[in-house]
């Protein structure tokens, strides 16, 4: 992943979704500031009419950035910063037509600076290069409407410099809002660069201590019978017809124990984990094997979930279930009440972070119970 | 890769975001605003237009030493020098010649939201909106001063209090959200490292696996097949051996130097054959298939070999081992099922690789019959290659016989 391809909700998900009410905020002010204009220059609008079709756009912009930036529709796709952008845009044309003619002045117009309030609001969500695109074609589109309205303004001065003009709130918000996702992103990616550095070493002094552990429970899957038994093999002088037998059916004990330590997956190791240090039932079901196919950030936001739920009460039980209906697997996380059950929108955090690693996910909560239904297409 | 920032940095890192974005906004307004001098010099023909085109350029300057040394005395020297500017500009702009009305004009909002965005040293949202703050103040005063200098009428200056207005409520509300237990809530870290200490015990008890695999649940297996009669020296020999691996040792964190170990070191000289196995001086330093060769003299199978087995020098000693214990599954695997006494042995290095192919012309098997709890293709062979980012492929037909091909990069641990 690189700066160009990543934006603050990939690269920094809480983050993401903490800037969820900005963008509400961002979308009032802006429409605040375009009721505030239009009345201040309402000795210039020559079509009523069209004047508040711009404000209705404006305020159509703003609703539709900050419904569509809610944790519940992440992730925040580039279609909807042009959707955005397209209806603020449309918003500064009808401003323009109401003012047709007899716009004496260009800095009272409300288009440049209500494009880039909502660009600025929509900056966790985007690449650095789709919110300077935006701000760049914006300001181009403006340009054509200063060209318009240059006749009639009050000033005598060359055209380059009233375009200049008009689009210094639009260009300097937007490259505010381009300087914020290069700059967090990159803050983030120095971060994680950082932080993997340290988890190398830190493996290197894990390593010891796990292989020990790893060995000695291999041995005490061994040392009830099968060591004893090799052991009784080695110093006699033959072997018995009783030995063949018993030697066949540790063979087969030990090979059935040693496949369903092979088709464990990560997913069964943490349920193990909780299990053990959370004191709840936590229950996996993959037949397939189908935890091994989530990528690495997709494992981090689903271990985040099951050890949140399993952690303060929050439920009793835990059941995972994983299944593949092609070309996507399902996870399905049942969990039931505990004494401080989980609450919508602690869950819609999560279910938020998963988005943001390419999963799909759905919360539903009953007064009984919790379920988290993640979908995802393998690589 | 970890997900996100952890709650420690985020207010460190949020501030100096914030900043960076603040001083791309400055630079585009003392751009503009030197665009529009310049026009002004060049198409009018105004020597003003040089002055503010120098004044903007002058901030310009300032700043990138603010944003580059983020230090208190840069960002002083830009707020001073930067009001400094604004006034020169209020009294170049305010001139009647432009047909200004007041101070609320364009033109001196660009250098003055240029000083509210000082950004400023230290990190954090009071410290922050004290910078902005004064840059508003002295912007304001400066716009003051400037108006009664040239003898025209002052008033707010609409866009930059909206600058300012638009910094206060992106820098509260930063500090505001910040404050909440989010990003501990969700321990999306703490998960990270769960999840990679889970892998490594994963691939640790997949090399477990594979290890019992290959000692007791072979010795098991010998003995069932071998059924009532003496002990096979070799396979008490090999239980021995086994045993006081598996109890005594840290095979698991040794396994790495296994093919190294004395023991096996002896355990192949003792099974030297002249006809089966190469032993050249090369070979004696460079890793070698110690243990191919001895699982195939225990189990009475003639290893005929092609290649130069020096090629494995260019393996790291645990990749040469996984590589070994991998081959020696395949000729044990080739003694128990294939039905034949002899097998073929090729090794090569080509494109950075190190192929060993292990073929018999024996009865052959359906890869997708082999039984589910047979193991030993899967874990003694496929796991341990895979886990050298290696392949193994397979090719059988039923009475024709079986080609194992083990491929593994160079280099490796």
């Amino acid at each position: 992943m690189n700066r160009i391809r990543l934006s603050q909700q990939e690269a920094d998900p809480i983050g993401g979704i903490t800037a969820a009410w900005i963008v509400t905020i961002g979308a009032a002010l802006a429409l605040g500031t375009a009721v505030v204009q239009t009345v201040a220059h309402w000795r210039e609008v020559v079509s009523p009419v069209a004047a508040i079709i711009a404000l209705g756009l404006v305020a159509v912009a703003g609703i539709v950035a900050a419904v569509s930036a809610t944790p519940q529709r992440a992730p925040f796709t580039t279609e909807r910063l042009w959707l955005v952008v397209g209806l603020a845009v449309a918003a500064a044309v009808a401003e323009y037509v109401s003012t047709i003619g007899a716009n004496r002045m260009l800095y009272d117009d409300f288009g440049s600076i209500v494009i880039g309030m909502l660009i600025l609001a929509l900056a966790p969500y985007c690449t650095w290069l789709s919110l300077l695109a935006a701000g760049l074609l914006s300001a181009a589109v403006l340009s054509f409407l200063v060209v318009g309205s240059a006749m009639a303004t009050a000033v005598d001065v060359p055209i380059a410099s009233l375009i200049a003009v008009n689009s210094a709130a639009v260009l300097s918000l937007s490259a505010a809002a381009a300087g914020y996702s290069y700059a967090i992103v990159d803050e983030t990616l120095a971060w994680q660069r950082k932080a993997n550095r340290a988890a190398l070493q830190r493996d290197a002094e894990l390593r010891a201590g796990i292989a020990r552990s790893v060995q000695q429970s291999q041995v005490s899957v061994l040392g009830r019978e099968v060591l004893p038994f090799l052991a009784g093999v080695m110093p006699a002088d033959r072997i018995s017809v009783d030995d063949a037998d018993h030697a066949r059916e540790l063979a087969e004990t030990l090979r059935h124990a040693l496949k369903a330590g092979i088709e464990s997956t990560w997913l069964d190791d943490l349920a193990a984990n909780l299990q053990l240090t959370r004191a709840i039932d936590v229950v996996v079901d993959d037949p397939s094997g189908a935890a091994d196919d989530l990528a690495s950030d997709q494992r981090s936001a689903l271990t985040a979930l099951l050890s949140w739920l399993s952690d303060s009460g929050r439920t009793t039980a835990i059941e995972v279930v994983l299944a593949i209906d092609p070309p996507r697997h399902r996870i399905t996380i049942r969990a039931v009440n505990g004494a401080a059950p989980p609450t919508r929108r602690e869950l819609d955090r999560f279910a938020a972070v998963a988005r943001a690693v390419a999963l799909r996910a759905e919360v539903a909560l009953t007064g009984e119970n919790v379920k988290v239904e993640v979908t995802h297409v393998p690589d | 890769m970890t997900l996100g920032l952890p709650g420690h940095l985020a207010r460190d890192s949020m501030s100096r975001a914030l900043a960076h974005a603040g001083h791309c906004a400055a630079w585009v307004c003392l751009g503009i605003g030197a665009l529009i001098s310049l026009i002004g010099a060049v198409v009018n023909a105004d020597p003003a237009g040089w002055a503010g085109a120098a004044l903007c350029g002058a901030m310009a300057l300032l700043l990138l030493l603010v944003a580059r040394f983020d230090s208190v005395t840069f960002t002083v020297l830009y707020l001073v020098a930067g009001a400094g500017a604004v006034l020169a500009a209020t009294v170049l702009v305010m001139d009647p010649a432009y047909g200004f009305e007041s101070t609320n004009n364009v033109l001196l909002a660009l250098p003055r939201v240029a000083l509210i965005l000082v950004g400023g040293a230290g990190v954090g949202t009071a410290i922050a909106i004290t910078w902005g703050t004064l840059g508003y103040g002295l912007g304001l005063a400066a716009t003051f001063l400037g108006a009664m200098i040239a003898g025209a009428t002052w008033a707010p200056n609409l866009a930059a209090g909206m600058a300012f207005g638009i910094f206060l409520v992106v820098r509260i509300y930063d500090g505001v959200t910040r404050s909440s237990d989010q990003r501990r809530e969700t321990g999306l870290h703490r998960a990270s490292q769960q999840n990679r200490e889970l892998a490594i015990r994963h691939d640790y008890e997949l090399r477990a696996t594979a290890r019992l695999h290959d000692t007791a649940l072979s010795h098991l297996v010998a003995i069932a097949a071998a059924g009532s009669g003496p002990v096979d020296e070799r396979l008490r020999e090999g239980i021995r051996r086994d045993l006081g691996l598996i109890v005594g040792r840290d095979w698991a964190t040794e396994h790495a130097h296994f093919a190294d170990e004395p023991g096996r070191n002896g355990a192949a000289a003792r099974a030297g054959s002249p006809g089966s196995r190469p032993a050249d001086a090369a070979t004696q330093t460079a890793p070698t298939l110690e243990q191919t060769f001895t699982a195939a003299e225990h189990a009475g199978l003639e290893l005929r070999v092609t290649g130069d087995l020096a090629v494995l020098g260019a393996l790291g000693p645990g990749r040469a081992a996984a590589l070994d214990q991998a081959a020696a599954q395949c000729v044990i695997n080739v003694a128990r099922h294939a039905g034949v006494g002899e097998a073929e042995l090729a090794i090569g290095f080509a494109g950075g690789e190190v192929t060993v192919a292990v073929m018999d012309s024996g009865v052959g098997f359906d890869e997708s019959e082999v039984g589910e709890d047979r193991i030993g293709l899967r874990t003694s062979v496929r796991a341990r290659i895979e886990q050298e980012d290696g392949t193994v492929r397979v090719w059988s037909t039923k009475g024709i016989g079986t080609t194992v091909v083990l491929t593994v990069p160079e280099g490796g641990r």
